[in-house]
């Protein structure tokens, strides 16, 4: 059974994935039966992976027994989702810098979800979270020098071919510069770097000025 | 990972029941911060203006249809709301009941006439005590608020006695609360803290090329805001530099520096001595736009 569904809603894709934690929400979505399993629904206004995937990324890319580095994890809304994407048998590493949403972070999903490890740190020092060589990195920061993180990030634990999903807020880079501009900038830069963008994917009408790039290494 | 799983070694379980800890002590040990207590003290006591704006307005317009001469003849608010919840409809009034609240003779005497000759309508029962509940709300939020303020001030005197010192309490506080706390306003730069509360117009300023802001919060300060015109900018500047400077010691060092406002004070003077006058009208000064570059050639060629 694939723990994430498509199903299609007055011409309209809605996402749900299996629920990890049967009976139990994170951030009050809706619950639903199919074939007496439990699924959650995964609303792409809220979360910038449930977009990109309605956008056209492919969405096999987070499998059962993963292992995710989640850089900006936030109070967890799209970690949960992840979480359920991996599995008992995978792993997400959740990364938060703010007290203040870690909190919920670490009460609605850590302590609820055994495959999260939650750590409150700052994602330019990975030494302070390096588990284990992980198959994806998945990074939502706004901080100008959002992409170099990532890249640290992934030269000390992303494993060789592994994925990087990177979620480009180009008014956190600079608010004046156009967004296409932006995006086409971190994207060479992740090519300087070796990677192999695979594509490049704008966010609206989910998110503004927002794209997510699909890399690989 | 499932339950006590390993993988190379490693049990998943044990770290994670370890990392939740230690992520639970990193909170905790940040909730506790007295600079972010005293953000949400400042926040709370602009939040009650509001409030005590918006309900003092209401009770005084509805009370207005029943006595519009009261609310005319008195300019606070929450004088007013007190009078309406203690004493209520217009017949009330009495000049044993307006004595020992401060009011002078005259105004009590014109009181009682404007009660008189009132062009009021009448009003109901269930109007005048509807109208009381709202006025009284009114007198306690002006408490709450007073209380608020109070407790800023002594405690930004005890977080940030500097900044205290030089921008005052209230205000050190809003900065301290757009910062986001003592140690991000230490380490920010007196041009940011000079526009802190201004983002709006920085970021036209910026996008348009229109005159940037000469101060935000900065502008609530009595020596900025009652200078002239054209001095407010040094001004602004002046005080943000020295603000700044504030900040530093306040958070790495802690102890009280007298010498900040008083170098404060004396760069003040010097400029309302040397720009007395306002300057001679030249060309508006331009601030040009920020242009971007061409946008990078990708030496990828692939398409997503």
């Amino acid at each position: 059974m694939n723990s994430l569904l498509k199903e299609d809603r007055k011409g309209r894709t809605a996402l749900l994935t299996k629920n990890l934690t049967p009976g139990k929400r994170v951030y009050n979505e809706d619950l639903i039966l199919r074939d007496s399993v439990e699924y959650r629904t995964w609303d792409p206004f809220r979360s910038k992976l449930a977009a990109a995937i309605l956008k056209g990324l492919p969405d096999d890319l987070v499998r059962e027994g993963n292992k995710v580095l989640y850089l900006g994890v936030s109070t967890g809304t799209t970690a949960s989702h992840v979480s359920d994407l991996v599995g008992s048998t995978g792993l997400v590493v959740g990364v938060e810098f703010a007290p203040r949403v870690a909190r919920e972070f670490v009460e609605h999903v850590a302590r609820q979800r055994k495959n999260v490890i939650p750590f409150v740190a700052d994602a330019r020092d990975p030494s302070k979270y390096s588990v284990t060589t992980m198959d994806v990195v998945y990074c939502d920061i706004a901080q100008p020098d959002q992409t170099e993180i990532a890249l640290t990030n992934c030269q000390k634990l992303l494993k060789k071919g592994g994925t990087l999903l990177l979620v480009v807020k180009a008014r956190s880079i600079d608010v004046l510069k156009d967004p296409k501009h932006v995006f086409a900038e971190e994207r060479l830069k992740l090519e300087k770097a070796g990677f192999n963008v695979r594509s490049v994917i704008e966010l609206s009408p989910f998110e503004k000025d927002h794209a997510l790039i699909f890399a690989t290494s | 990972m499932a339950e006590g799983a390993r993988e190379g070694g490693i049990d998943f379980e044990a770290l994670r029941q370890k990392s939740i800890a230690a992520a639970e002590a990193a909170i905790r040990e940040a909730s506790s911060r007295p600079d972010l207590h005293l953000v949400q003290a400042i926040q709370a006591l602009d939040d009650t203006d509001k409030y005590l704006n918006i309900t003092a307005t209401r009770a005084s317009e509805w009370y207005g249809l029943h006595f519009p001469e009261l609310p005319q003849m008195l300019q606070d608010n929450v004088v007013l709301c007190k009078l309406i919840s203690e004493v209520g409809a217009r017949e009330a009034y009495t000049p044993e009941n307006l004595a020992g609240r401060g009011f002078t003779d005259k105004k009590v005497e014109a009181i009682i006439t404007a009660r008189d000759r009132s062009k009021g309508g009448t009003i109901s029962d269930g109007d005048i005590g509807r109208v009381k509940a709202l006025a009284s709300l009114a007198v306690q939020l002006s408490t709450l608020r007073g209380g608020l303020n109070d407790y800023v001030e002594s405690q930004m005197k005890r977080i940030s006695p500097n900044v205290s010192e030089v921008a005052g309490g209230t205000i050190g506080a809003r900065l301290m609360a757009k910062a986001g706390g003592l140690d991000r306003l230490s380490s920010m730069p007196a041009s940011t803290i000079q526009i802190l509360g201004a983002e709006k117009a920085l970021f036209r300023s910026l996008r348009t090329g229109a005159r940037p802001p000469k101060h935000g919060i900065l502008f609530q300060h009595q020596a900025v805001h009652t200078a002239p015109k054209w001095q407010r900018g040094k001004i602004a500047r002046t005080l943000a530099n020295k603000i700044a400077i504030a900040a530093r010691v306040d958070y790495y060092r802690g102890s009280e520096d007298a010498s900040i406002k008083a170098g404060l004070d004396k760069r003040l003077e010097s400029i309302k001595e040397r720009y007395k006058e306002p300057p001679a009208r030249g060309p508006e000064p331009r601030f040009p736009r920020r242009r971007d570059e061409r946008p990078p050639r990708r030496n990828n060629p692939r398409r997503r």
